[in-house]
């Protein structure tokens, strides 16, 4: 199934605003971004509505990975996919990867972050959830569409601003 | 093929080549306009089009109808046709989604679009279009002409530029309610309106110019919507009087979260 992910120049770049800004004692910074679905001949689309930046005092210092963030932060997200259910809004967890290029998922990222995603997918059953991962210039991402088990790996992320930018999967993985 | 293809566009940017083969780009339209456009397109690079038209060419075509010859009148050739041959003689490795339909009866191909050059007829199609593009996340630029009068003829049109988070056609002046009203009146059609070659060149080029522009970024405009009018008397392309004297900032008529497929909501 293909999927692609369309979202505004003004909510890319605040995202990544976001996501550049040191954290007091964390690697790295996480977020969270709700989609919504939009149908297409062989696949799906998410387009991206709005970002929640999660607060310094949600994250867990924990020095093997990045970045943690805690119960306080997660469950904000599952009461925001219950509010999204009835415009089957679904919600991403969204990091930066700070080189060039297109980017995948670390060992960590594998390990820890889609066990978030059974949690999202029985409170937002009809919503599409996933991961993003954008890099300094590229993005990508996976998808649980409703009722899958298995992610869709995004074949295209199309930023639509002023400049549009497109950033297309070319790895196998 | 020679690197020398694309060098006199060069000033696009090092990697402008590479931006307009991944853009896809969506015409409603291929008539007078159209035509127009996607010569263009297929000129500058475009690799990937979304393409929509039922029309068959007709003698009162070829007046304005670029690519079509004497026998496509006689042939009753489809415009479609016609527009896919302009782009594989340019671009023989582009991908051409092409519908002979209206693009309601196939709306999904259109939603994989970055941008979508509408070069429709009527105020309604116009706004069913914009209501789409910013469903669906996509730049939208709209290209219309008509001449007014008789005794005196004044050829005017338009350009603009609606984009998602910014202003809208209806923001700008451009569509209104009694625009819409008076068309509806007469059961939606849009009639037989005058259409010459050059307006719509002028037209189509300053619309694909604006297009570039979002791909490449070449000028660093950065623009978020454009209401441009032409004034084909004179022969000049200049802001709407109507953009300039806005004091609106922020679109009311499309929120940010409105999206992607209508849910039905229970009560």
């Amino acid at each position: 199934m293909r999927v692609h992910i369309k979202l505004t120049g003004a909510l890319y770049a605040n995202i990544l605003r976001d996501l550049m800004r040191p954290h007091p004692f964390a690697a790295e910074r996480v977020g969270f971004v709700f989609g919504r679905m939009g149908s297409l001949v062989d696949g799906s689309l998410i387009l991206l509505t709005r970002y929640h930046s999660i607060p310094d005092d949600q994250y867990i210092e924990d020095h093997t990975v990045g970045a943690r963030i805690g119960a306080e932060a997660l469950t904000w997200a599952m009461q925001a996919v219950y509010h999204g259910r009835p415009a089957r809004e679904g919600i991403f967890h969204i990091h930066l990867h700070g080189h060039r290029g297109e980017t995948g998922m670390s060992e960590t990222d594998q390990r820890e972050i889609p066990r978030l995603i059974p949690g999202f997918q029985s409170v937002g059953r009809n919503a599409g959830h996933g991961i993003i991962i954008l890099s300094l210039d590229h993005g990508s991402g996976w998808v649980w569409m409703p009722g899958v088990i298995e992610p869709a790996h995004v074949s295209r992320v199309s930023v639509i601003g002023a400049p549009i930018a497109v950033f297309e999967r070319r790895r196998s993985e | 093929m020679s690197k020398d293809r694309y060098s006199r566009q060069s000033f696009l940017g090092a990697d402008s080549e590479d931006l307009i083969s991944r853009c896809t780009i969506g015409v409603p339209g291929l008539g007078g306009g159209g035509s127009h456009v996607i010569q263009q397109l297929a000129h500058i690079g475009f690799q990937r089009y979304v393409l929509y038209d039922h029309d068959l060419v007709e003698e009162s075509n070829l007046n304005r109808l670029v690519g079509a010859a004497l026998i496509d009148a006689l042939a009753e050739t489809p415009k479609l046709h016609l527009a896919k041959e302009m782009i594989y003689g340019l671009q023989p490795n582009a991908s051409v989604q092409g519908f002979a339909c209206k693009w309601q009866e196939r709306p999904e191909p259109l939603r994989e679009c970055q941008v979508v050059i509408g070069c429709v007829d009527s105020y309604k199609a116009r706004q069913e279009l914009e209501i789409a593009c910013r469903r669906y996340l996509i730049h939208y630029i709209d290209i219309g002409m008509d001449v007014h009068g008789k005794e005196k003829p004044v050829i005017g049109g338009q350009i603009i530029q609606s984009s998602p988070g910014g202003l809208c056609m209806s923001c700008m002046g451009f569509l209104t309610d009694e625009k819409l009203a008076a068309e509806a009146a007469r059961y939606g059609n849009a009639g037989h309106r005058p259409q010459v070659i050059w307006p719509n060149g002028v037209l189509a080029s300053t619309a694909v110019g604006l297009a570039v522009d979002l791909v490449t970024n070449w000028t660093r405009s950065g623009r978020s919507h454009t209401y441009l009018a032409y004034d084909g008397n004179e022969g000049t392309v200049r802001e709407s009087l109507t953009l300039r004297n806005l004091s609106i900032k922020n679109c009311p008529h499309f929120p940010d979260d409105e999206l992607g497929d209508p849910v039905l909501v229970e009560l």
